[in-house]
């Protein structure tokens, strides 16, 4: 256990900030906003090529997928620098976090070259396919189906929260391709390209306003996707959900820290029972760190410790939609001016961390019910890290 | 930062753990609650693993983990007052074999010749009964007396394991010598600190009473601990102890490193021991159901130590606001 990080460590921090010094976009060049998780602006597509072609867009790849063979420390200490300053290093996070991820994990040679290489040098963005209106905590219950014909497969069903997808070069879409099998052991991956005829987008807007687009409806009707590219084995894609949904988690409660360190900075509390939760939000900010980097230190070790990392998950974030609650309700009336700005505008941050108390607020549902909803995140710490029976 | 125990660590707690739980079974306890037994013997063992010898401020995370331990264990002996409350104020008394216990309000110090005069009374002094020395905090520094020249009488408390007194000190006399060279602000935050991990020891072990309960006890033809409702609950008291434990050893590392965040790191381990308390002793008697209610039920001794220590030391509200204007002065955290 220690305060501080070794030389070589703080060395490696160094020398990423030397490359953001020289290299972020200025605020002129940044100045066209993307808008929706899957839509990168010509900038944002040279800024993430540039850390992929430099090694600092997923330090702990090897250099051919955009890393330095860094270890989970370094990686810790790269996101912490990027959070710091407020930078986002991808405009398609899902595209890099967890598509890409799932492709470098799952993929074949191929695969990884022709899909996963141009995902993280911005030449395509992804969007992930598994919520259906059937099948959201229980995942497994989907039904979009997909029947194996030869040389393709053929793929009807509707997909549904699927963010970005209107603005995504391919969707990683989780099928069925056994309808016989037990649910778990039914499931496959299929990689589709959105300008494959058959595959119609409706987006939606979000509860913040009617132009807040993101999510999508995905309708898939007889459409044929060539049988290579099936992602891992055949009916064996519920290993590649989990594991898909695994690679963000041990980084994944940065995000929330980002929330509630945002939420430090950007309010002062005045009166003594705003002051009273304001004490609140810096220990769970704390904590969190804190919980978040043995977690870290579990994975540097070779530990996979998935259920604990649930504990992360609804406390990271928990905590923030308390906080940005609170901010919301101290704001009085202010707090109903929407659209607002409520932080310094950061041209490498997304535009929602600066938005109004409400859309703020609003949006921190996102960590309370994307990603396995804080209901199931309790049962999987009562069943699973405290060994309560199951029902 | 790095916040995980090494694995020299790992064993001292794995140690740490397999002898408290055979030196300070909850039969000792019982005994100690229900029939007046002597810890004594137990504080002669502590003594004769090293466990008091623990007071040199690298030893910090070592003591964190004994003093949880302990908590877990409702500890009847003097330990937690000796070791983090008069220890750290007494620096040069450190003798293993005697236990100490810290006064840190009520009493007025007249100088007088070459000394001082101590006088005045403390209420609820931590093992005040039954310590060799105290630790006399007054505004002219903080004096060590023997406890014979004290008089104390024992208070009773809810916590039936716990000894509080009240201390009068009626016009002592003591002399240059007895003026220690402590730094009171320091020895406030190791005895927050210390507080602390003992909630969190106690809360633990409410969890682990809890969690035995709900899986062996069946109603609806099932144990209960598979309904989501008790599940829930369990995870709830899971995770306020994951924070509050986080923030406990978070605060015993600045005071291993003497870092500058050791002031509010000791302010949020006791307020986040308090918030934690006050979720797992909610939810484990609740989740009992009316066994919790019952003398004979050890759950009694892991939530009353764990609200006791809410109780001490200012609670979760007086350190919030302590962490607040911390945070707003712009002391790094």
């Amino acid at each position: 256990m220690k305060l501080s990080f070794d030389t070589e460590v703080e060395e490696f921090r160094a020398e990423f900030a030397a490359f953001l010094d020289a290299n972020l976009p200025t605020e002129a060049e940044a100045a066209e906003r993307s808008r929706s998780t899957a839509h990168l602006p010509e900038w944002a597509r040279r800024w993430q090529r540039l850390q992929f072609d430099e090694g600092w867009l997923l330090p702990g790849n090897p250099p051919e997928f955009g890393g330095r063979n860094a270890g989970v420390i370094q990686q810790f200490v790269h996101r912490e620098e990027l959070s710091r300053r407020r930078i986002c290093h991808s405009f398609n996070p899902q595209g890099v976090g967890i598509i890409a991820a799932s492709l470098l994990s799952f993929g074949t040679e191929e695969q990884k070259h022709r899909w996963a290489v141009p995902i993280l040098r911005a030449e395509l963005t992804a969007a992930l396919g598994m919520s259906e209106p059937g099948a959201g905590s229980d995942l497994a219950s989907l039904r979009t189906r997909a029947e194996l014909d030869g040389d393709h497969f053929t793929v009807n069903g509707q997909k549904v929260w699927t963010s970005g997808a209107h603005d995504a070069d391919v969707l990683l879409t989780f099928v069925r391709t056994d309808p016989d099998a037990p649910k778990h052991k039914g499931i496959s991956v299929l990689i589709v390209p959105t300008d494959t005829p058959g595959v119609t987008r409706r987006p939606f807007a979000s509860y913040t306003g009617p132009d807040h687009k993101d999510f999508n409806e995905v309708f898939f009707e007889n459409v044929r996707v060539p049988a290579e590219n099936l992602v891992g084995p055949l009916n064996q894609g519920w290993r590649v959900a989990n594991g898909s949904l695994g690679h963000e988690r041990t980084l994944m409660w940065l995000g929330e820290a980002e929330r509630l360190e945002a939420a430090v900075r950007d309010f002062r509390p005045t009166n003594a029972l705003d002051k009273d939760w304001y004490a609140t939000l810096v220990m769970d900010l704390q904590a969190l760190r804190l919980l978040g980097s043995a977690a870290l230190a579990r994975a540097a070790r070779g530990e996979q410790d998935v259920p604990a990392l649930s504990v992360l998950k609804v406390f990271g974030s928990e905590a923030a939609q308390q906080a940005l609650e609170h901010v919301l309700d101290a704001a009085g009336a202010d707090g109903l001016d929407h659209p607002a700005p409520t932080a310094p505008y950061h041209h490498m941050a997304f535009d929602d961390d600066s938005a109004s108390w409400f859309h703020r607020y609003a949006r921190s549902f996102g960590g309370t019910i994307a990603g396995g909803t804080s209901e199931i995140q309790r049962t999987i710490i009562a069943e699973r890290v405290l060994g309560l029976p199951r029902r | 930062m790095l916040f995980e125990f090494d694995a020299e660590q790992r064993l001292w707690q794995d140690t740490v753990h397999k002898a408290v739980l055979k030196e300070c079974p909850p039969t000792l306890v019982r005994a100690v609650a229900d029939a007046g037994a002597d810890p004594s013997p137990l504080w002669r063992v502590y003594a004769d693993l090293g466990w008091t010898e623990l007071t040199d401020p690298a030893d910090a995370v070592e003591l964190a983990i004994v003093l949880e331990e302990l908590g877990r264990a409702t500890d009847p002996t003097p330990y937690l007052a000796t070791l983090t409350q008069f220890g750290p104020l007494a620096p040069g008394y450190a003798d293993p074999d005697q236990s100490g216990a810290a006064v840190h309000t009520g009493i007025t110090a007249t100088p007088e010749g070459d000394g001082w005069v101590l006088d005045g009374t403390a209420r609820h002094v931590l093992d005040g009964d039954r310590a060799d020395l105290l630790a006399v905090v007054t505004d002219a520094g903080v004096f060590v007396v023997p406890a014979s020249e004290a008089t104390a009488v024992r208070t009773p408390a809810f916590d039936p394991v716990l000894h509080l007194a009240d201390v009068t000190l009626a016009q002592v006399r003591v002399g240059a010598g007895a003026r220690t060279a402590a730094d009171p602000e320091r020895a406030r935050h190791i005895a927050l600190t210390g507080m602390a991990l003992t909630m969190v020891g106690a809360c633990r072990r409410a969890l682990d009473l809890v969690l035995d309960h709900v899986r062996t006890r069946h109603q609806f033809d099932a144990p209960i601990g598979s309904f989501q409702a008790v599940q829930h609950k369990a995870a709830d008291m899971h995770v306020a102890l994951e924070r509050a434990r986080a923030l406990a050893y978070f605060a015993a590392l600045t005071v291993a490193e003497d870092d500058p965040r050791r002031r509010i790191a000791a302010s949020m381990a006791k307020a986040s021991a308090g918030e934690c308390q006050s979720v797992v002793f909610r939810n484990a008697v609740q989740l009992f159901g009316a066994m919790g209610h019952t003398w004979e039920n050890d759950l009694q001794f892991a939530v009353k130590r764990a609200k006791a220590g809410e109780l001490m030391l200012g609670g979760a509200a007086e350190h919030r606001a302590l962490i607040t204007e911390a945070q707003l002065a712009g002391e790094v955290s």
